[in-house]
Order: C-alpha cells, then structure tokens, then sequence
C-alpha cells in the first residue's frame, strides 16, 4: 500500500497564455496536513481541480490514495475548492442533504455530526443566504466531511475567516489529522496560514515546485548570514573566502557571511588569530516567510 | 453505484434543490396564466350570438387554452424552466463541488433533462386536469358560456399527451444549452427567440411541422403524418441529449 497520499509524476497542464502548472512531483504523505503554498496564480487551484478530476492534465500521472485519476471523482476524498459551491435558497442542513443524497450510503445522523464539528449546530436550520462568509466557508468544509473522506482537499479555507476562524480552523485541521488519522492537502496563499498547521509544505511558483518537505527540514535548513563587525574588513573577508566562506561586503564596516560550514566561534577564532579585532558576531533570526519569499521570489512583505 | 441507481439519487437531490424555487412555481404559475386569460376574456366579452351547447363550449374552453399553451407558453416555460434550473448550477458555482463527488457526471446531466421534462409534465397535468376545468366551472358560474357537466379531460388528456411528447426536442435542446452556457441570457434569448420564429414558421405546411418550436403545435392542427412528427421529436430528442451528455462528459470545469 502507498505510504503517499497524493503522489503526482511530470504533471502539467498549460493554459494557452502560459498560465498552468509544469512537471510537478508532488508527494503528499500520508496522516498529515500538506501546506500547498504560492502567491496568487502560481497553480495552486489549477493542481487541486487536477487532483479531483476537474481539469485534465496534458502530460503526467496522478494518483489519489494508491488509485490512478483517470479525469473522474475518486471516492474517499473530500474537497472544498475556492468559495464554498451552496444553495443559498436552502438552509445548511438541506444543503448537506443534497450531497448526501448524490453521494448515498451515508446517515442521516452524520449530517448533525459534521455541522457540530465546524461549529455550526446551532444554525443549521437558517438559510445559508442569511449565512456570513466565514459560515459559509465552514459549511463547505462540512459538505467536504460529510462522507468520512480518508483525503481532504482544501483550497483557502481560510478565505473570508476572522483570526479566530482561521485558529478555529487550524485546531481541526490538527484533530482531523490527529484523531481521525486523514490526510490534509491545503492550499494558501499565506505562510501564515499553513506554517502553524502543516507538517509538510510543497512550495508553487509560476506552475513550479520550488520547494517539498517537511516543514521541519526546512526550517533547520535555514541558516540566516552571519554578519561581523572588525577593524579590518577588506583584509577579514579576503580570510574568509580563503577558507570557504561566501562573503558580502554590505558596508564598508559591515561583512555578511552567507554560508559556510564552518561554526560560528571558529570563524571568530580565525579572524582573531589573523590579528583582526572583532567587534561583533551576530547571527539574525530568519523567518519562514523571509524562506518563503526567496523561493517564490516575491518582495519580502509581510505574509 | 450502478448508473440506474446514481440517477435515482441525482433525482432525489434535484427535488430538494427545488424546494421553495421559482422553478417549482412556475409549473403552477404557467398553465394558471393560460386558463386566468382565457377566463377574463369570456368574461369580458359580449355574449356570442349564438350560444353553443355545453359539449361544444367546453371543446371551445379545450382548444383554445391548448394552442395558447402550445404555441407560447409551452416554449417559454421550457426555456424559462432549463434557464432556471442551469442557474441553479452556475450561479454558486455548483459543478465544481457537484462533479468531484464519486457519481458518474452523467447522472447529472440525466437529472437536469428528467427534471425539466418531469415540471412540464406537472404544468400540463395541472392544467388540463385542474385549471382547465376550473376555469369552466368559474365561466359557468359568471354566466358568459354554458359550461355545466363534467369536462372533457379524457379528450384533452389525449391530444395532452401528444403535445408533451411533440415538445421532447426542445426540451432536450434547452436542457443542453442551459447547461452548458453559464450566461442567463444566452439560454433566455435562444428560447425567446426560438418562439416568436415559430409564430411565423408554424403557420407553414412545409416547415411548421419540423421546426422543433412548433412541433408540439401539431397534435393540435390533426397534421396527417403527426407520428412521423412525435417520432421526430422523440429521436432528436435522443440524439441530441446523447451529443450533449458525450460533451458534458468530457467538460472541464476550470
């Protein structure tokens, strides 16, 4: 049996502008929750309705829980894509019977479970017109609950959340993964979003993935530039690169070594045996987003 | 999940999705227009010169609300009904959360054109087993036509159902069209369109008989080849889901 839950081999599909995705490799593990991240038109939407059945893909292979997408729906997999797809005209109970019927083989029962589960027990009977946009949000995910899915698909759910939804939404994401043993593959625009939630991320820009991992390797591969303050810098880095280092010359006091694997005191203990006086070692913490934004190559805004 | 069995439940979603609709309406709003205009023009009118017997009067109430439905408000209702129940799909953006669910795709579309063809049915039951004679009691007791005894509905219920099957083809045309084209519009100018042509069409020997808009005016004018027509609507019908149902298929929803 695979241990993947989505495994995709060179799947591309480009639309005519250039818009798509190209060769992707994903590898979706298992019982965790798999941050599928990019900005805004990089072919997050594009890979889930992929992965559902929705689009074709002009070359490549998918497979969803150890089966084969041939272009149709696969049972055991729930999916919210975008704004939540709702009758407005009916309330979210009736909205949640209409899947149920298409779906069959479900109770009734599950129907009051799902709507407890997101928090909306209590307004079940309203029609979702009267509904907010974070309601709305949280009765698709209902609808992607509703027949005990083994795989959820989510894009942005977060879309139209308050922070308190959105750490709601975390907070099941963790206990979906935790207690009932799915597998999460959700999509977003924000690091923010994911980085507290997934186990996993797969990092997509302009159709590509830049990035796949665990989120914990990646952040332990983060090594921020080592930035040193000496009474003789030209002559200090000419030692360094002697040695290996990358270095920047940032300011004429100022060298920002990028990577080496040297630890830190040795470099100190170099520097000082060479006769350079050093003032100041300091290594600057580097955020997920600042990783984020390299490998996506966005400005580094706030995320 | 056998297909018989993925249809059934597509049906028996479709039915909750047009609890409380406009859609559901119109199946009662429809034929009450017909026979509410039909009343207020006996109403209204000077008395005939000659009064017809009840038999005849009742024949003359028959014929008259069954052109009235055949020639417009049959095409308009389909058109308004295949509009209505596609927005119901494209306005929330349906197909992405209904084609990811593990139903063959084809179920529904199948449960669209049942549906459509299952409302028309009711307005027309409604109108010829209930309106119909509603009107001519009401008539009758207004005082303008003599309309007394029981109505002839196993009459109307004949040259009916020859009616309903004649208008197989545009059902399936407007099932096809409002599914595919997200745009209101595009299904409402079709239809509108489509029937004021069949005005003047229909009034042809040569070509009123084969224009699809027309077709269910035929049952009503005793066209000599009327099975060949039925049989026309039936098998474009047919031919035309069938092309429909093999695009829908294969549709993508991006």
């Amino acid at each position: 049996m695979s241990a993947l839950a989505i495994q995709t081999r060179s799947l591309s599909r480009v639309f005519p502008g250039g818009h798509g995705v190209r060769e992707l490799d994903l590898e979706v593990p298992k019982a965790c929750v798999y941050g599928f991240l990019g900005p805004n038109g990089a072919g997050k939407t594009t890979t889930i309705r992929l992965l559902l059945g929705l689009l074709r893909a002009q070359t490549g292979k998918i497979e969803v829980l150890g089966r084969p997408q041939r272009g149709m729906p696969l049972s055991g997999v729930g999916a919210l894509v975008e704004s939540p797809s709702l009758y407005p005209h009916l309330s979210g109970i009736d909205n949640l019977e209409v899947t149920r019927r298409l779906l069959g083989g479900v109770n009734r029962k599950r129907i009051a479970e799902v709507l407890a589960r997101v928090d909306l027990a209590r307004d079940g009977q309203r029609k979702v017109r009267e509904y907010s946009l974070g309601m709305r949000q949280r009765l698709g995910l209902a609808l992607a609950l509703l027949a005990r899915p083994r795989l959820l698909v989510l894009d942005e759910p977060g879309n139209g959340l308050d922070p308190a939804g959105i750490q709601d939404m975390r907070v099941l994401l963790r206990s979906l993964v935790q207690d009932d043993g799915l597998s999460v593959f959700v999509s977003s625009h924000l690091l923010s979003e994911v980085e507290q939630v997934a186990d996993h991320i797969g990092v997509l820009h302009d159709g590509r993935l830049r990035y796949q991992g665990a989120l914990a390797a990646l952040r332990a591969s983060l090594r921020s530039t080592l930035d040193i303050r000496c009474d003789a810098p030209e002559r200090a880095a000419t030692l360094l690169e002697q040695i290996g280092c990358r270095v920047n010359r940032g300011t004429p006091e100022l060298l920002q070594v990028q990577t080496t694997t040297l630890p830190d005191d040795a470099i100190n203990r170099h520097l000082v045996e060479h006769g350079i006086a050093v003032s100041q070692l300091h290594r600057p913490p580097v955020s997920l987003e600042q990783a984020f934004f390299e490998l996506t190559g966005q400005p580094g805004r706030s995320a | 999940m056998s297909r018989v069995h993925a249809l059934g439940r597509a049906l028996w979603a479709e039915q909750l999705k047009l609890r409380g609709t406009l859609a559901l309406w119109l199946s009662l709003i429809a034929p009450a227009v017909i026979v509410g205009l039909y009343v207020l023009q006996m109403a209204f009118q000077k008395p005939p010169k000659v009064m017809p017997d009840s038999e005849a009067a009742w024949m003359q109430l028959g014929q008259t609300c069954l052109a009235l439905w055949s020639m417009l408000m049959l095409p308009l209702f389909i058109t308004l009904e295949a509009a209505l129940l596609g927005a119901l799909e494209h306005g929330a953006q349906q197909w992405k959360h209904l084609l990811a669910l593990p139903l063959p795709r084809g179920a529904h579309y199948l449960a669209k054109l049942v549906t459509l063809a299952a409302l028309l049915l009711a307005a027309m039951l409604l109108l010829i087993v209930v309106l119909m004679p509603l009107g001519g009691w009401l008539l009758g007791q207004l005082g303008p036509l003599p309309l007394t005894g029981w109505p002839p509905v196993a009459t109307w219920l004949d040259t009916g159902w020859r009616i309903y099957l004649c208008s197989f083809l545009i059902v399936a045309l407007h099932t096809a069209i409002a599914l595919h084209w997200r745009s209101f519009t595009v299904v409402v100018i079709v239809g509108m369109s489509a029937t004021v042509m069949g005005t003047r069409i229909g009034q042809s020997a040569d070509y009123g008989p084969w224009f699809p808009w027309t077709m269910p005016l035929q049952p009503l004018t005793e066209h000599p080849q009327i099975a060949i027509v039925l049989l026309t609507s039936l098998v474009g019908a047919t031919v035309v889901s069938a092309l429909a149902l093999w695009a829908f298929a294969r549709r993508e929803v991006s």
